[in-house]
């Protein structure tokens, strides 16, 4: 029942909003209804943590730990970048750089997005998660060229073409894992490419065509996920889109393709053994950590400093999954946990700073945004260090979590470049950020009063992160170590 | 069903598959716009044609509504929606590439002989399926070839749904298509593709005041 709930409710939302008219009550409703699917997702979780697993429709809706995981923070994120967006975009309705119509549009995209990403976490039939996963990037187009300047419309076009041309290879994975089980299966009903039904056929699958649909998998939902050296449109799109679709973009889809990665990499563990597809996730992670150092230490823009650190961020992820044993899935996913909660924060702060100087550019901001905008500046600062794994953050626990698993699992190597690239982004970021908030402001900037309205989800995030920091919650821990043993259980 | 009609369902798949494959070539030397977009047509109309053989041949009902969903959506819709396009924007019909056509084409032949290398593994001499497999394969590498290789926004868009074609060819060939299901979804998200390419095209051609997706190069690092 949750299930279903959890699809209409947003749904109804995009509905509901296509027919508003007012600025006012759109404002409203997709607040109201973001609170509903947050409840929604919530109450999900509860489910699955009594149950394991949960379904819906004979098994066409299908919800484990790992969905209830990904479905409680795309929520999360949704919540908070709802509240964020009713403040931001009154500020550009103020300054006339939007009318109502395009409002509107932002309004009935946003909950579609969200539908197709919740759908991608609950589908239990691989097929119907690649029409998700699709059915997001389409929806999120049209957000990242919102504000229809030539840079706006270059990174939706980067977006797309990329994004299509990996997800139709991603297509021709899911085909050819339904040709490697056809024989099993069968290819006559819609159960042949059931998840489920396929890991209990996963140990007689062809393990040729099985091998070459892991990799079509991972370029595939890797482009989505930003892996290196699929990412290019990430710091396009990011810096372009409208702040709160960016931060859904950054912490809510990237877990969503890696989630469609995690379920082929669950199948190809089982028939082709461990090594293979963990081999691929640990090197395609070490490669996107490597990939984003030097870039993040040379940035110029704060908005595309964290497309880099979320491609940065995947592959400490990858690693995590990469690595293997017990603890590396585990690491991994509470990574991916932090890594939501706390990621909007640091698009938030960067959207005030960059609605307030109007522009996104180091040098032009100049510095001394903690005379400007205090408590933007503050958590922005502390959303950094928290990024960066500094303790007590939350970060800091789950990195080295990944680390002693991968010390464990592949020696010192891969310990080594990883701790290399987490100590550099460190110095990198906070270096970026150090300059930008403090020092002294260029004459003739003027102090911003800041909303309470903006700054209520960013206070809400800071708190959670340093909550969670000292204290998760037994019932998510016990999530997270469910899920970890649902990735890592087959070895 | 006699012997001789499955023979000659299966003669007509393999042709059907090479006409695929010549469009396929055709559209890498073709030079204007509008014919670039009614070859695609022509060559959805092959593959509608081919399914409804492999329906035939193997009583795979199902095939049947995805060749009448390739019919309408790819031979009629799409193309329709892709000229008017082209109307609407008054785009110069010339299509401009990187490379020149003598070299596109000996490319394209590569990319061939690469696909049947692909799909030799997958190959069972009993079965008709290998030959369209590595057509398919083919299809597919060249929609990416001719993608990169367009400076249009939409004679790119093109070259993305031959690719999806070729995706489609290997989804009949291999498994008899996909779950229903799953199919509708896809031509679904194949059709709301082209309308916000196109309707992302058409503002690049307004706020650029041309298609040449070369001019897109303001973001960088």
């Amino acid at each position: 029942m949750t299930l279903v709930l959890l699809l209409l409710a947003p749904l109804l939302e995009a509905a509901v909003c296509g027919l508003l008219y007012s600025r006012r009550w759109m404002e409203r409703v997709s607040v109201i209804s973001a609170a509903i699917n947050l409840v929604l997702a919530v109450l999900l979780v509860r489910n699955v943590a009594r149950f394991q697993s949960v379904s819906a429709f004979n098994g066409f809706l299908y919800a484990d730990a790992l969905s209830a995981l990904v479905v409680g923070l795309t929520a999360f994120v949704a919540f908070v970048c709802a509240i964020y967006a009713v403040s931001y975009f009154r500020t550009d309705f103020e300054r006339q750089i939007i009318t109502v119509g395009r409002l509107k549009e932002y309004y009935t995209l946003t909950p579609l997005f969200v539908f197709a990403l919740f759908l991608v976490a609950l589908a239990n039939n691989l097929g119907i998660m690649w029409v998700a996963i699709e059915g997001s990037t389409l929806a999120s187009v049209l957000l990242i060229a919102f504000y229809n300047q030539k840079t706006s419309l270059e990174a939706a076009w980067k977006y797309i073409i990329i994004g299509s041309i990996g997800i139709s290879m991603a297509l021709f994975g899911t085909l050819l894992t339904y040709y490697a089980a056809s024989h099993i299966v069968g290819t006559e009903s819609i159960e042949g490419l059931n998840w489920t039904r396929l890991l209990s056929a996963a140990p007689l699958m062809n393990p040729k065509a099985l091998r070459l649909a892991f990799i079509f998998i991972l370029m595939g939902y890797g482009t989505k996920a930003g892996i290196a050296p699929m990412h290019t449109w990430k710091p396009d799109s990011y810096s372009q889109a409208p702040v709160p679709s960016a931060a859904i973009l950054a912490a809510a889809v990237l877990n969503c393709a890696l989630y469609g990665i995690l379920r082929f990499h669950i199948l190809a563990s089982k028939c082709l053994g461990p090594e293979f597809s963990s081999g691929l996730l640990l090197w395609f992670g070490l490669g996107s950590m490597l990939i984003a150092t030097p870039f993040i230490l040379a940035q110029t823009n704060f908005r595309r400093l964290l497309a880099y650190s979320s491609i940065d961020h995947t592959g400490i992820m990858l690693v995590g999954f990469g690595v293997g044993g017990s603890l590396g899935p585990f690491g991994a996913l509470l990574h991916m946990f932090y890594h939501a909660v706390t990621k909007p924060l640091l698009f938030f702060c960067a959207g005030n700073v960059q609605q307030h100087f109007g522009t996104a550019v180091f040098r032009k901001v100049g510095g001394g945004v903690i005379h400007l905008m205090p408590v933007t500046a503050v958590l922005f600062l502390a959303g950094t260090l928290a990024v960066t794994g500094t303790p007590p953050a939350g970060m800091f626990q789950s990195e080295l979590t990944v680390l002693s698993a991968s010390v464990q699992g592949r020696g010192l190597w891969v310990a080594s470049l990883f701790v290399g690239c987490v100590v550099t982004i460190f110095a990198g970021f906070l270096y970026h950020i150090g300059n930008l908030v403090l020092g002294a402001p260029r004459p003739g900037t003027s102090r911003k009063v800041e909303s309470w309205w903006r700054l209520l989800p960013m206070l809400l995030i800071a708190a959670l992160t340093l909550l969670f920091g000292f204290w998760l919650p037994s019932p998510l821990l016990h999530l997270i170590q469910q899920a970890g043993q649902i990735v890592g259980g087959v070895r | 069903m006699s012997y001789d009609s499955i023979e000659l369902g299966h003669r007509l798949i393999t042709l059907m598959a090479a006409a695929m494959l010549v469009v396929q070539m055709l559209l890498a030397g073709q030079r204007l716009l509008p014919t670039v977009i009614a070859l695609f047509s022509l060559q959805s109309f092959f593959l509608a044609c081919l399914a409804a053989a492999v329906a035939y041949v193997n009583h795979a009902h199902h095939v049947y509504i995805a060749a009448g969903l390739t019919l309408l959506l790819k031979v009629i819709v799409m193309p329709m929606l892709l000229q008017r396009l082209i109307r609407q924007t008054g785009t110069r019909v010339q299509v401009e590439s990187y490379l020149n056509t003598p070299a596109s084409i000996l490319i394209c032949g590569g990319l061939t002989l690469v696909g049947y290398m692909v799909a030799h593994p997958f190959s069972q001499p009993q079965e008709h399926g290998h030959g369209s497999l590595a057509v398919a394969t083919a299809l597919f590498l060249i929609g990416f070839f001719l993608m990169i290789n367009q400076r249009k926004a939409i004679s790119q868009v093109v070259a993305l749904l031959t690719a999806e074609n070729g995706l489609f060819l290997a989804a009949i060939a291999l498994t008899y298509g996909m779950p229903l299901i799953v199919e509708v979804g896809i031509f679904f998200d194949v059709l709301v593709g082209v309308m916000i390419l196109g309707i992302l095209s058409y503002r690049i051609a307004e706020t650029f005041e041309s298609m040449d997706t070369s001019k897109l190069r303001r973001l960088r690092g």
